[in-house]
């Protein structure tokens, strides 16, 4: 069946993690009669098991609810999912695209957090209608009123104005439908002739290939038409033309407004990216729809397998995972500590932490992965170039940093940072972002007891324990959000860190100068605690180029013999070394150190103080 | 067969060295060889039977035997000597598929016996001159065989010694421990703290050719005073062997409960180490050579049962719980004291298991083995071995390679078996 434009709406949520997005979203399918209690899981559209275990939402999905309104007229609603956190903003802002309008959902109880608004200000640039929704009113903690003078101080309007609902019981979600109808526009289209269909979302399946989800603006689609997709020059044939409602349906057309899916033989996400423009082949829209970006990882790290015989299978899962994730990158690396691995770049580190997860439970690799980094360019002294070497250059890891000598200047990522905290929580957040190297760009009270404070922090503060230490450090009540914004000259040097004296490439870190001492210090005491005694003493030692700036030493093991053998025992005190020795062929050997894996893990993934 | 001939006679007459003629090339098992060459064949005897069990002890021990279960064992260990002295020697050795029609060699002349437990001095005297007698009668030992028999001091006084003296002992083994009563409480030892030199003298007037002490070190709260104070108690005691053992924490023992939960000190390494070098000293001043990891001697009195293990020889299993090995197959009795009774008493082997070595294996424990010992261990019997290890720990010291020997050194004792496990290939 199909609608008039007059009878669509797009809407997405913008809600953060926890705040009962997904509950809403089912509730809404099994309102509008989608979906039949009996086939009810919980968090319908939370795809992944990862998703459904951690309670957030990875990837965006779209699902198509007919609803008859109060007026008794028929009409289309499209929800359109987004990924809620602030590794995936480009994604959310794409998806945001799609719609004419957004609900904002906000907990009653916790009020609204620095990645809520976050996606608020993306909803409100991209021109969206925004409906502010209080959930969980039946919880005690409910502070209704409270929450709803936030809301209305932010985007203006009457706090009465404001929807209550419990998405868990239901109430109330009857009225949020009816007030999407009421408040959303309609979609609006130029009809110039040409088709233009923004992709808001790609997934790799591996039966069908790559399932490409969009919104058509223009014109329309239609199985077996040519299409083209604008960014990437990939054209195909579309196969299968669909829309889930939320079970996936053929269609035989989606016209302006409309949202759905198709396949055309696509093999990997990469050749669908998220925000291109799908188009006619044969009559290519001139003007593409704005705001496409290429992805850009922003936090690398290393990533080797323990046993080193995985290697080929971790390139084959990571190519998997890259079929179906085009954010990531990875090419090959080798560590003299480690092997051969691959240096894999990730939008910021929840992006890393689901890919790492990821390869262990899908592919049951075991990993260790290095401290993350980010990105720096480094202009190399003129003097010092080799021939064909360029002016800047781009370092990704640590160990590639060239020698002091050798760089005019390195520059760091910064971002822009939002954090909101309860006001009682500002001293430490100053103080939290101070040690960060963050410097204040501004500070609003929402209201007398929520603080939004904006700093310019260097990302690389901000991907190790960061957000961990402003939640410790606010008892979990600030939220933090954040988009990059350039790049900045920075007085950076890399610490080595040196076992027996030999540089252990894979514990080699890029920090401030200011901090270079406390961070070597740190990093040697632990090495020392993790790296159990070896046969001779060995020297733990942290340097900035060829100067030591730290040192400690693990002394030799004094004793390592058993007393006897009771009666002859040959075979006992045998098999006991047997199994030592098994022990060691498990560790790292770093020059004649010999390293447990374990402790390779916990060195690299403890926070820095 | 006429009238018994003596021990010793028996052992002038046994047939000739059988297999690669060791016994021909070393007639005497006591003389000093270099590493490499194969001891004489000796015989284990364990005596599971203990008045208590030691806290720290996690070896096959019996409490609480009566005197009649204890004279019932030394039946059952003299029924399986005669068992095994029967079937000879090929039926120790890894089976080999070819030959089986063949008359088995006979014994080679064996060069030691020990008798060790648990504690043996709880058998009675007679009972324990009874099986010594046994064995000489039973296996070819050769004239001046090493016969040790281990005993707890409070269990022993001249006249047994004295009758031990007269089945064959040659040397006793006295479980000292500690000299003060601390660390003997500690330790749960029960005699007192003059028992073990009074039971040294007494061996001496027995007429005993050499006297040994064992002594534990590492013991939490033992101060490197008392510990040094106890080895100069052992000397004075006048021996001319002692064994020191690092205290070590067994699993599945009264010990290791205590210090998983009731926070009694678990013994530590460092001071191990440091208690091990203390007594190298003191004892090298005294005129001791240490000769093994935890062993020491004045010239003459190393023990030859002892060395024999170290380098890898054989030797027969007999009594419950006793491991024995024979030409590259390593077998051990049924532990519990019923168990191995059950099984002699019906004329059936108490084999509680056994481990045939293949020839990686073997040079794995001639290694480990090897590298306890003060003569070391030829190369040619452990190539290979990891080089680029054996340099480095030549480098740092640790290792003494003259390009035959491989031996640890002053420096290296202590560390042994870290040695031999970076070695192995």
């Amino acid at each position: 069946m199909s609608y008039p434009l007059d009878r669509i709406r797009n809407f997405a949520i913008i809600a953060h993690i926890d705040h009962g997005k997904s509950t809403l979203a089912d509730r809404m399918l099994q309102r509008t009669g989608l979906v039949e209690p009996r086939t009810f899981r919980d968090q319908y559209l939370d795809r992944m098991d990862l998703e459904r275990e951690r309670g957030i939402t990875i990837k965006a999905q779209a699902v198509r609810m007919p609803f008859t309104g109060a007026d008794g007229q028929d009409y289309l609603l499209n929800l359109i999912d987004t990924p809620g956190h602030v590794d995936f903003a480009y994604e959310v802002s794409r998806a945001m695209n799609a719609c004419e309008g957004a609900i904002l959902l906000v907990d009653a109880a916790q009020g609204m957090q620095a990645q809520t608004i976050a996606n608020l200000y993306v909803a409100i640039e991209a021109g969206l209608e925004v409906i502010p929704v209080l959930n969980k009113i039946d919880l005690p903690a409910a502070r209704p009123d409270e929450i709803a003078a936030e809301i209305a101080s932010l985007l203006g309007g009457d706090p009465d104005d404001i929807l209550a609902v419990s998405a868990k019981t239901g109430e109330g979600v009857e009225a949020v439908l009816e007030r999407i109808v009421e408040r959303v526009p309609a979609p609006a289209t130029r009809d110039d002739g040409y088709t233009r269909a923004l992709i808001f979302d790609s997934i790799y399946d591996s039966y069908r290939g790559v399932i490409t989800y969009v919104r058509v603006v223009d014109g329309e689609l239609r199985p077996r038409q040519e299409i083209r997709l604008a960014a990437t020059g990939f054209h195909n044939e579309i196969d299968e033309l669909a829309v889930l409602s939320p079970e996936p349906r053929p269609v035989d057309r989606l016209g302006p407004g409309e949202v759905g899916f198709f396949t055309a033989a696509i093999k990997e996400v990469d050749q669908a990216r998220v925000g291109d423009t799908v188009t006619g082949h044969a009559d290519p829209a001139p003007d593409p729809l704005p705001g496409y970006r290429e992805p850009t990882p922003m936090v690398f790290s290393g990533l080797y397998p323990v046993d080193s015989e995985d290697f080929p299978d971790l390139r084959d899962a990571l190519d998997r995972l890259r079929l179906n994730d085009a954010s990531f990158t990875f090419e090959p690396e080798s560590s003299a500590a480690l092997g051969f691995g691959f240096r894999c770049g990730f939008l910021g580190l929840l992006h890393m932490e689901i890919i790492s997860e990821r390869l262990d439970r899908e592919y049951d690799i075991p990993l260790v992965t290095t401290a993350p980094n980010v990105g720096y360019e480094v202009d190399l002294e003129e003097r010092t170039r080799r021939p064909g070497e360029d002016a800047t250059i781009r370092v990704s890891n640590p160990a590639d940093l060239p020698d002091p000598s050798r760089i005019a200047e390195i520059r760091e990522p910064v971002v822009d940072a939002m954090i909101i905290t309860p006001s009682a929580y500002v001293g430490t957040v100053m103080q939290l972002c101070e040690q960060r190297r963050g410097s204040l760009d501004s500070m609003d009270y929402i209201t007398e007891e929520r603080v939004e404070l904006r700093y310019a922090l260097p990302l690389a503060e901000i991907v190790f324990d960061f957000f961990d230490r402003l939640k410790s450090g606010t008892r979990g009540y600030a939220s933090l959000d954040y988009e990059p914004s350039g790049l900045t000259v920075a007085d950076l040097v890399r610490v080595d860190i040196l076992l027996n004296g030999e540089p252990v490439d894979a514990f080699s870190a890029i920090v401030h100068r200011e901090k270079a001492y406390e961070y070597g210090k740190a990093m040697v005491a632990r090495l020392k605690e993790l790296i159990p005694r070896q046969m001779f003493d060995v020297p733990v030692q942290a340097a900035i180029g060829a100067k030591i700036i730290a040192r400690e030493t693990i002394k030799a093991r004094r004793k390592d013999v058993l007393a006897k053998c009771y009666g002859g025992d040959v075979t006992r005190k045998r098999k006991l070394l047997e199994k030592q020795k098994e022990g060691k062929r498990k560790m790292k050997a770093v020059g004649a150190v010999e390293i447990p894996q374990e402790a390779f893990v916990a060195a690299l993934s403890v926070g820095q103080d | 067969m006429p009238a018994a001939p003596s021990p010793r006679q028996r052992a002038a007459e046994a047939p000739g060295p059988p297999v690669g003629s060791r016994a021909a090339e070393a007639p005497d098992p006591h003389a000093a060889r270099g590493a490499g060459e194969a001891p004489a064949p000796g015989v284990y005897v364990h005596v599971p039977f203990c008045a208590h069990r030691c806290g720290y002890c996690n070896f096959a021990v019996d409490v609480g035997a009566d005197a009649g279960l204890r004279r019932r064992y030394t039946d059952g260990v003299l029924a399986h000597l005669a068992a095994v002295a029967e079937a000879g020697p090929r039926a120790l050795a890894p089976q080999t598929h070819h030959g089986g029609e063949a008359p088995g060699p006979g014994w080679p002349v064996l060069g030691s016996v020990f008798v060790g437990g648990g504690t043996p001095t709880l058998l009675d005297p007679g009972d324990l001159a009874r099986l010594l007698t046994g064995l000489v009668e039973a296996l070819p030992l050769a004239a001046d065989a090493e016969v040790t028999v281990e005993a707890n001091p409070e269990t022993v006084d001249e006249a047994s010694l004295a009758t031990l003296a007269a089945a064959g002992c040659t040397r006793v083994s006295i479980g000292a421990q500690a000299f003060e009563p601390a660390t003997l409480a500690f330790l749960d030892r029960r005699h007192d703290p003059e028992a073990p030199a009074r039971a040294a003298a007494d061996a001496r007037r027995a007429g005993l050719a050499s006297v040994s002490l064992d002594l534990i070190y590492g013991v939490p709260g033992q101060t490197p005073e008392q510990w040094e104070a106890g080895l100069d108690a052992a000397l004075e005691a006048g021996v001319d062997h002692l064994s020191c053992y690092a205290l070590t924490l067994e699993r599945n023992t009264p010990y290791a409960r205590a210090v998983a939960l009731d926070g009694v000190p678990a013994p530590d390494d460092d001071v191990a180490a440091a208690r091990m070098a203390a007594a190298g000293q003191r004892l090298r001043r005294a005129g001791l050579r240490r000769y093994e990891v935890s062993n020491w001697a004045r010239p003459g009195h190393e023990s030859a049962h002892n060395r024999m293990y170290w380098r890898g020889g054989d030797y027969l299993a007999l009594g419950a719980a006793a491991h024995g090995h024979w030409q590259g197959r390593r077998w051990w009795n049924l532990r519990p004291t019923q168990r191995y009774l059950a099984r002699v008493e019906a004329g059936q082997a108490p084999t509680g298991g056994q481990e045939i070595l293949d020839e990686a294996t073997r040079r794995a424990e001639r290694l480990l083995l090897g590298l306890r010992t003060a003569e070391g261990v030829a190369r040619a019997e452990v190539t290979p071995i990891d080089e680029e290890a054996a340099a480095a720990l030549v480098a740092g010291g640790l290792l003494a390679d003259d390009g035959a020997v491989l031996r640890v050194t002053e420096a290296g004792w202590a560390l042994a078996d870290g040695l031999a496990v970076r070695l192995l290939p």
